[in-house]
């Protein structure tokens, strides 16, 4: 492997052939809205990704997963495209959409042949500036809303189990609901809840925009201007100052539920995304669960043949987050036998560090990862937002392969230390009765 | 694993991509508010160029440069997917992953290491009538990686040890997927549809047939499926094909041609129509929704109207605003989704409608998705309708092709089916050939309103008068092994 090595370490410090820094353009509307554009006429088509810094985090009790009915909202009707026309109007210029709400964002995504660009501006700028909540069209929405709840749980018991270890794992910051909102909140939210949510996230200073594909830049900035310049700018949202205490103790959480096999998930309190221990804990990560070799994947499921599925989730987020280690076991194995396997993965790492061939290898996923997101217009448009919004500055998805390349062996062995103590630690298990 | 939330199941999770239509009774305001579109011109799509040629082992090879990434993708097929399982079910995906576990010349350990080390990627895998193996590395890891490929899809050894691992794993895992009923439903739907032809096997198998399976049965599988003059592979990115050219003669040094015939009868073999409405009932206890697929059979990959047919189930259930979403999602919140899709195969294929609902309200989403279908037949489609369909299979087209992957996906699936070039060359102009004539004519044809297929998995105690409405109920439960 020594000659591979040498040759890879060479490699990584390529840059993306593909698009460079200087292909992107941003500007910024008086009002306060952020544009970025990348032109790419690889195929004749084009997209439009809005992103809201809005998300469950800046919700309450009493209107969780309200962020998300939002998302849906924003679907059923303005002023100039009444309920329903949003969609009809997008399909029939040959556009599709999507939008989704995490715990810190809200994204809406367009993807349209270029020739129809205006017509994305302008239902765009249609919702942003006169959103209407039309009645009827809320309480069908609850409906779906329900249903894509119910749908949720119905389809994943990890899903229940993960709503429920985050519960326990926070007991201040309002990371600690789901996404989609308790079912007796989703129930009562209000036309007033929707207006007041709209007045206070949806402003274009709170909105940054990417578009990416066969467009020109020329052409976007007087749409841009056309469309969007017009709306007025709002208020600063207000800030999120809850900081979760320092957890001091193991927290254990137990849900019922038949299943043919038991599912185990922990999670750690780690920093956010802007920290610079990110790009550690990121490589710590994979090391554990990236591909077959993987420490947790080799051990525990190949070797040990205790799990039939392993991985983590260490989702970007504005706030200190957690990052998620879950497994469902193997037939016949017991939620404890697992459990240890994994802390015992976990203590190795953190005696024993990293070797330097794993080392290398994660930094050689990480840029194939890079290649692979920066191959179609739309993981351009996702990639770039997600560097703007959670790393501050699109521009750091350029100096992303330096950045991971200055981590070294030991300060990933010492972010496993700092943050993979059994204080810090919240384990859940989902089985059909609790191990004695 | 992602933790958002979104307004539509996506393309992505492989299961609903956009979703559903419009309804002209209710909203006819809109139109006059509507942008007036009409049938748009669209830079044409056309498929890049590429070089077919054929080893002297008689496996085809095509090559297509693709310079703007620095990535190769690396797919052969095979016809060795779970059509020819017989009585063995399963055994097709067994063996398609096991081709990873070890070969003549690299252990798992060595695959595994050398594929995750470069950060490439290396996956094995059967459907219900193809297996494929596919690789993609960075530019210039190609000598590394590409003596494995070629040795695992030629030369693998099956080590009982990891065969027996992968089982153990396997029955486990064919457990907990029955935890996900809109994951296995589709398997139901399969056998409800097909019976006993093997288009009805379960690709996954059951508990009982895998746990039987042993390293000979996958031998002797891969013996007769994974010859390489029934195959392909296809190389598209970043590389210069005389280089490549050069390096597949090495790798394949010339050897005699092998060709023994398969045994396709048994799969060309019809299925008898349905004569009555029929409904399979999959009790789950615990249910809180009841997920359910409604079909019958729809038409083969060489049917002439396939392009026509996709405009049509486009508007009834292929994207957000089509009839079924529109009706069971946006006017009445009865569901997160409703689509309708035509599975085709090489040789048969299915149509059906998937949906889910709360249990309370099984019938009325139900009844709903039937009024939709019996509207199609009834009202047909008008020109407006039409004209928005065509546009937005036209604008989503290009992507479907964007990266390398997608053209290595797409060259063997032309192989594999026998598709001509003039399928994506010509893709839009057949689309803006269809009229509102041609399409009535093929709704009446190809989209199936009696003697319809039903499989609802949910609480049976509370469902069952429900399902007893739409036609005979065959009751089964979910923990049985098989489908």
């Amino acid at each position: 492997m020594k000659k591979l090595i040498a040759i890879l370490l060479f490699f990584s410090f390529a840059v993306f052939p593909q698009s460079s820094v200087e292909d992107i353009k941003s500007f910024t509307l008086e009002n306060g809205m952020k544009i970025i554009v990348l032109e790419d006429h690889s195929i004749p088509n084009a997209n439009m990704y809005l992103f809201y810094k809005v998300g469950s985090r800046n919700e309450y009790p009493g209107i969780t997963g309200i962020s998300h009915f939002f998302e849906h909202m924003m679907f059923n009707g303005a002023k100039k495209y009444g309920p329903k026309e949003f969609d009809r109007v997008m399909e029939a210029n040959g556009g599709a959409n999507n939008a989704y709400t995490s715990q810190n964002i809200t994204a809406y995504t367009n993807w349209f042949p270029n020739h129809t660009m205006e017509v994305m501006f302008e239902l765009e700028a249609d919702r942003i500036a006169y959103l209407n909540f039309d009645s009827t069209m809320i309480e069908s929405e609850r409906g779906v809303i329900l249903s894509e709840r119910s749908t949720g749980l119905e389809n994943d018991p990890m899903e229940e189990l993960w709503d429920e270890v985050q519960a326990a794992a926070f007991t201040a910051h309002p990371y600690m609901w789901p996404v989609v909102g308790w079912e007796s909140d989703i129930k009562n939210w209000t036309k007033q809840d929707l207006e007041n949510y709209f007045r206070t996230y949806y402003a274009p200073n709170n909105c940054i925009v990417v578009i990416a594909g066969d467009v020109k830049y020329n052409w976007v900035k007087t749409l841009a201007e056309k469309y969007f310049a017009p709306i007025p700018s709002g208020p600063d949202p207000r800030k999120i100052h809850t900081v979760e205490p320092e957890q001091k103790g193991e927290r254990k959480v137990f849900v019922k539920r038949e299943v043919p096999s038991p599912y185990v998930l922990f999670a750690y309190h780690v920093p956010q995304t802007s920290s610079e221990e990110y790009y550690a804990l990121d490589l710590l990560e994979s090391i554990l669960s990236s591909g077959k070799t993987s420490r947790l994947y080799k051990s525990i499921v190949d070797e040990k043949q205790l799990a039939i599925d392993i991985g983590t989730y260490y989702g970007n987020a504005f706030d200190p987050t957690v990052i998620m280690i879950y497994a469902i076991a193997g037939q016949d194995v017991k939620a404890e036998v697992l459990e240890k396997a994994i802390k015992d993965e976990i203590e190795k790492v953190i005696n024993e560090g990293v070797t330097d061939n794993e080392f290398q290898k994660v930094k050689n996923q990480k840029l194939m990862g890079f290649y692979r997101s920066m191959e179609t217009i739309n993981g351009k448009a996702n990639t770039i937002g997600t560097y703007e919004l959670f790393f501050g500055d699109y521009k750091k998805l350029f100096s992303a392969p330096e950045d991971y390349n200055k981590v070294t062996k030991e300060e990933i062995q010492q972010v496993a230390e700092k943050y993979f103590t059994k204080n810090n630690r919240t384990v859940g298990i989902l089985n059909t009765e609790e191990e004695k | 694993m992602k933790r958002n939330t979104t307004k539509n199941l996506t393309k992505q999770s492989g299961y609903m991509n956009a979703l559903m239509h419009e309804c002209m009774q209710t909203c006819s305001h809109a139109i006059i508010l509507l942008v007036i579109v009409g049938s748009m011109t669209f830079a044409q799509f056309q498929l890049p160029k590429y070089e077919k040629y054929t080893l002297s082992n008689g496996l085809t090879v095509y090559l297509m440069e693709q310079h703007e990434v620095p990535l190769v993708y690396m797919n052969a097929i095979f016809p060795a997917g779970a059509v020819w399982d017989g009585e063995e079910s399963g055994l097709a995906a067994l063996t398609a992953e096991a081709l990873l576990f070890g070969s003549k010349n690299y252990t798992k350990d060595q695959i595994e290491e050398t594929f995750d080390f470069l950060g490439a990627g290396i996956s094995a895998n059967a459907g219900k009538e193809a297996a494929q193996v596919s690789i993609s590395f960075k530019k210039g890891d190609f000598d590394q990686l590409f003596p494995i490929f070629a040795d695992v899809i030629r030369n693998p050894s099956f080590p009982k040890t990891e065969v027996d691992k992968r089982i153990q794993r396997w029955v486990a895992e064919l457990e907990q997927a029955k935890e996900s009923p809109r994951g296995v439903i589709g398997n139901y739907f399969g056998k409800f549809i097909y019976g006993e032809n093997p288009y009805g096997n379960p690709v996954d198998g059951t508990k009982n047939t895998v746990s039987a399976l042993t390293p000979d049965d996958l031998r002797s599988f891969f013996n007769l499926h994974y010859q390489l003059s029934k195959s392909c592979i296809s190389i598209v990115g970043d590389f210069v094909s005389e280089e490549i050219k050069l390096k597949l003669d090495q790798v394949f040094p010339p050897s005699p041609k092998v060709d023994l015939p398969l045994l396709p009868q048994q799969i060309q073999a019809g299925i008898d129509p349905f004569i009555e409405n029929r409904v399979l009932l999959v009790n789950k206890d615990d249910s809180r929704e009841t997920t359910f697929m409604i079909g019958s059979m729809g038409v083969a990959w060489n049917n002439p109207d396939i392009i026509q047919i996709d405009i049509i189930n486009t508007i009834l259930g292929g994207r957000f605003t089509s009839w079924l979403n529109t009706e069971l999602r946006i006017n009445t919140g009865l569901t997160y989704g409703a689509r309708s899709t035509f599975s085709n195969r090489k040789y048969s294929g299915t149509f059906y409608i998937l949906s889910f609902t709360g249990t309370e309200n099984t019938s009325a989403a139900i009844d709903l998705t039937l009024k939709v279908v019996e509207r199609l037949h009834k009202e047909g489609i008008d020109e407006e309708t039409l004209t928005s369909a065509k546009n937005y299979i036209k604008g989503q087209f290009p992507p479907d092709y964007e990266t390398a992957g997608s053209l290595a996906g797409l060259l063997t699936t032309m192989f594999f089916y026998g598709l001509e070039d003039s399928y994506i060359n010509d893709f839009e102009k057949n689309i803006d050939a269809m009229t509102v004539e041609n399409a009535n004519n093929i709704i009446a044809k190809y989209f199936p309103k009696e003697n319809m297929q039903f499989v609802l998995i949910g609480k049976a105690d509370e469902i069952r008068e429900v399902a007893a409405k739409y036609g005979k109920v065959i009751e089964r439960n979910l923990s049985e092994d098989g489908f």
